[in-house]
């Protein structure tokens, strides 16, 4: 086994991680910067894309499927939330009251979850055809989460792309920079801030869907990845989906790191590491600041 | 010795010098005024000498005491009480209430957390002063809210001399008051001052104030002092006419 | 002023109830009286501080445990060893408080939900001190100081958990209006403006979240006594959120308006939960429902909407300030 194998084994492994970290926090700081509110309910929604998936995979036996139908649906889920009832409280005096209501909105969908899927985990598993190991400098690698790698990245790329090549993405950086002249030019803004929230919610759920086969479906794992997901938001600041990437990457060796080294404390050592963060920086931005 | 001194204050926001050396004191028991365009640093030089921002270089010095950097409420508890520019009160608490809570700013048994009743007493009793002073007496049961623009604005300054300060800041008091309510608040701020030991800084935009209250004008421009002077010597100033006056005096 | 009488009233009334009601019945009124405690102890930073906290299930629980470890470890009296268990947790609050003090809304909300994360994982990391998954049992009620016996039986109990309740509440009735209860609803109102006056508010700040953990874990220290176990679910992110629910629907910033919270909430659990499983969506969007159309809650509404006399618009309304003038 050689030195330079097992580095990049535990790097490969960190970036699966940040992988998925990826797709909740760049969620996280889309509608963050759109509209202001940190989205308490992410990971839930999170939690219902792995839960949708695994239902898309027991039905259909596609995993494929799965990843473009637990988005979509769990996206329309989150668009449907804000056109009901976060529109409802713009223009409100209090911020607590967006809290509560994503609160809210995380409890509710919580035990709509267990009603339906029941309180045992599920798991369909890692598909067949990404089963297997790939072996790199004579270490053994999960084919899996190559994959997870290799979309992480080309998600990147294709949001990185999207906002800022096309003109929806203009749009949505327009918004968040200023809403009030992009209104007074013409454009649906509340549409936009629609469009963006169900959007953040189909990455969060996309997320979830490459999650499950590696920690199976359970109750409660939104609660660890939505702190994951402030904690990474901080770092890289508010709204910047370049700091949501850097900010996965960093969070995401950290974990590695410290499940490696602290292996009992693993757990905790997410939580110090938040704490840590919220201590040196507690207003917390480098992005866009509120 | 002057009871403020700012000594070649700093600020820069990124490349932006919003205040660039800036020079002032204000003696105790006068009125200096602070004047200048939009943008000219007015506020940005209120908020480094209360400490809600801290100079880039410079030094603030109170009761020759070096105050920069301090936290904002030992700035205050230092003795020095302002007002804000967007108008700062609480406003579901009756306007008796937001007065008393700033006099009991000063009270040394303010963090009683039982009791306390002498503590409400007294600060309620400089209160009501402070209302009366201000001639907002009868709102004192209403809600801050429901007050008027111009009373809220009145409300604020009742505030800050309820807490007793030896230096009043006022970030444009006037702003937004009808003719009648500036005239009002005049004739007010000049009745205070003629009685206590108090000494104002105040940022204003209407020149007519200004030229009523001050002793003294400092004049801004883009962050630099560009006038500083009784009224009479910054009026006849040519640059300071080009500046901000427009010259058409 | 009629407060006292209707104090009076109430607390009468509760005296009573022991021998209007069924023994099961006495069961349910316990913890309802608990979780009132508990949803009060939340007021205190949600309502009249507006610290929103996703972990105050972190006080209940470092209640019950404490409790339940001093219990049965040390040979002490069920009161001192609640008494001891709340000082535990107060002093654990503490640099918990100054931590999460730290940042505000959102940034403070999610601290307080990673050190009851942090508590949770705790319980599992050191298993052998709480018994893990399993918990502490057989906690038990030792009699004493002086001999007391009468809260070894449940009516007993139940008249050890009323006095702390009424007692709690009159200690927070005085500390909102205090001069400090006065500071925290500056705090509430403007803070920028509360520290420009010269408040220190962080300490303030730091002040309210010790005395929330302290009534909190009072009432964990209750429960754990009452039930004789402590299990890890007290800290689970449901309870806190629970807890919060409470506290809104019931009323934020009023007190008695989250005790009745409290209590109607785990009155309709028992009996929704026999009938329905929905009940924890059916409280959800309660919830909701209340932060969207109602935000002063059900005591809020009722001391508003239905005053004999209309009181000066916004002044207090039903919340308990320290205006000098009542």
């Amino acid at each position: 086994m050689s030195v330079l194998g097992f580095i990049l084994a535990q790097c490969l492994s960190a970036l699966s991680q940040a992988a998925i970290l990826f797709f909740i926090a760049c969620g996280l700081t889309l509608i963050f910067g759109i509209m202001r509110i940190v989205n308490f309910a992410h990971g839930v929604i999170f939690m219902l894309g792995a839960y949708v998936g695994y239902t898309t995979v027991a039905v259909t036996g596609s995993f494929l499927l799965s990843l473009i139908v637990a988005p979509i649906v769990v996206g329309a889920v989150g668009m449907a939330f804000e056109r009901i009832f976060l529109r409802h409280l713009y223009g409100r005096r209090d911020g607590g009251a967006y809290l509560l209501l994503t609160f809210g909105l995380a409890v509710v969908l919580s035990e709509l979850i267990r009603i339906i899927w029941g309180a045992q985990p599920l798991s369909a598993g890692i598909p067949d055809f990404l089963r297997g190991i790939v072996i790199i400098l004579d270490q053994p690698f999960p084919l899996y989460r190559l994959f997870l790698i290799a979309l992480g990245l080309a998600a990147a790329i294709a949001v990185w792309q999207f906002l800022e090549r096309t003109r929806a993405g203009l749009l949505i950086r327009a918004v968040s920079q200023n809403s009030e002249m992009v209104h007074a030019l013409g454009t649906d803004v509340d549409l936009v801030r629609t469009g963006v929230f169900g959007l953040g919610c189909a990455m969060a759920a996309l997320g979830g869907v490459l999650a499950a086969p590696l920690v199976t479906a359970f109750l409660g794992m939104g609660t660890t990845v939505v702190i994951d997901a402030f904690v990474i938001v901080i770092i890289g600041g508010m709204g910047s989906f370049l700091g949501s990437l850097i900010g996965s990457i960093l969070v995401a060796f950290v974990q590695v790191l410290g499940a490696y080294y602290f292996q009992d404390l693993a757990l905790a050592f997410m939580y110090f590491l938040m704490l840590a963060v919220l201590v040196i920086r507690p207003g917390g931005l480098l992005g866009k600041e509120d | 010795m002057p009871l403020l001194e700012c000594k070649g204050l700093v600020r820069r926001f990124g490349a932006l010098v919003a205040v660039d050396a800036v020079d002032m004191s204000l003696e105790a028991g006068k009125i200096r005024a602070v004047i200048g365009p939009n943008g000219a640093g007015k506020s940005t030089v209120f908020n480094l000498i209360t400490s809600v921002l801290k100079p880039t270089a410079g030094e603030v010095v109170f009761a020759g005491e070096n105050i920069t950097g301090l936290p904002v409420h030992v700035v205050a508890q230092k003795g020095i009480a302002r007002t804000f520019q967007l108008c700062h009160v609480f406003p579901a608490l009756t306007a008796r209430e937001n007065v008393r809570i700033a006099a009991q700013a000063r009270d040394d048994r303010r963090w009683r957390f039982v009791g306390g009743g002498g503590v409400l007493n007294r600060s309620a009793a400089v209160a009501d002063e402070a209302l009366e002073h201000l001639r907002l007496t009868r709102f004192a049961n209403v809600a801050a809210a429901m007050l008027s623009h111009g009373d809220q604005r009145l409300l604020e300054v009742a505030m800050a001399i309820a807490q007793k300060p030896r230096l009043l800041m006022l970030d444009e008091p006037t702003q937004g008051l009808s003719l009648e309510e500036t005239d009002r608040a005049v004739q007010i701020l000049k009745g205070m001052l003629s009685v206590g030991h108090l000494s104002v800084l105040l940022v204003e935009h209407d020149m007519e104030v200004v030229f009523k209250l001050a002793d003294d004008i400092t004049v801004l421009h883009r962050g630099r002092v560009i006038a500083d002077g009784p009224p009479a010597a910054v009026r006849a100033n040519a640059e300071v006419r080009s500046a901000y006056l427009g010259g058409s005096e | 002023m009629n407060w006292k009488l209707g104090f009076a009233v109430t607390a009468g009334v509760c005296a009573l109830l022991p021998f209007a009601v069924p023994q099961y019945s006495l069961t349910i009124l316990i913890e309802a009286l608990i979780f009132g405690l508990f949803a009060m102890s939340l007021d205190l930073m949600v309502g009249y501080c507006r610290l929103y906290s996703f972990g105050h299930a972190a006080a209940y629980g470092l209640g019950a445990y404490s409790t339940a470890l001093i219990l049965t470890h040390l040979a002490l009296p069920l009161p001192i060893g609640i008494v001891l268990a709340v000082t535990a947790t107060i002093l654990t609050a503490i640099p918990i408080a100054w931590i999460c003090t730290r940042s505000t809304g959102v940034s403070f909300a999610m601290l307080t939900l990673a050190f009851a994360q942090l508590g949770y994982a705790m319980l599992f990391r050191f298993r052998d001190i709480t018994g893990g998954s399993d918990g502490i049992v057989g906690i038990p009620r030792p009699p004493g100081p002086f001999g007391m016996t009468w809260f070894q039986s449940k009516i007993g109990y139940y008249y050890l958990v009323l006095g702390c309740l009424l007692g709690s509440y009159l200690l927070c009735r005085a500390i909102v209006r205090s001069p400090f209860g006065a500071v925290l609803s500056g705090i509430r109102e403007n803070e920028a403006k509360t520290i420009a006056l010269g408040y220190n508010t962080r300490a303030y700040k730091i002040a309210t979240v010790v005395l929330a953990y302290g009534f909190g874990g009072l009432a964990g220290a209750l429960y754990a006594g009452f039930a004789g176990f402590a299990s890890p679910e007290l800290f689970f992110w449901l309870v806190s959120g629970r807890v919060l629910i409470m506290v809104v629907v019931g009323g934020a910033g009023t007190l008695i308006g989250p005790i009745i919270g409290g209590v109607f909430f785990v009155f309709v659990e028992h009996e929704l939960s026999q009938v329905t499983d929905l009940w924890p969506l059916i409280f959800g969007s309660i919830f909701i429902a209340f932060v969207m159309f109602a935000p002063e809650g059900i005591w809020g509404i009722l001391t508003t909407r239905f005053r004999a006399r209309p009181e000066a618009p916004g002044s207090a309304g039903g919340k308990e300030t320290s205006d000098a003038a009542a």
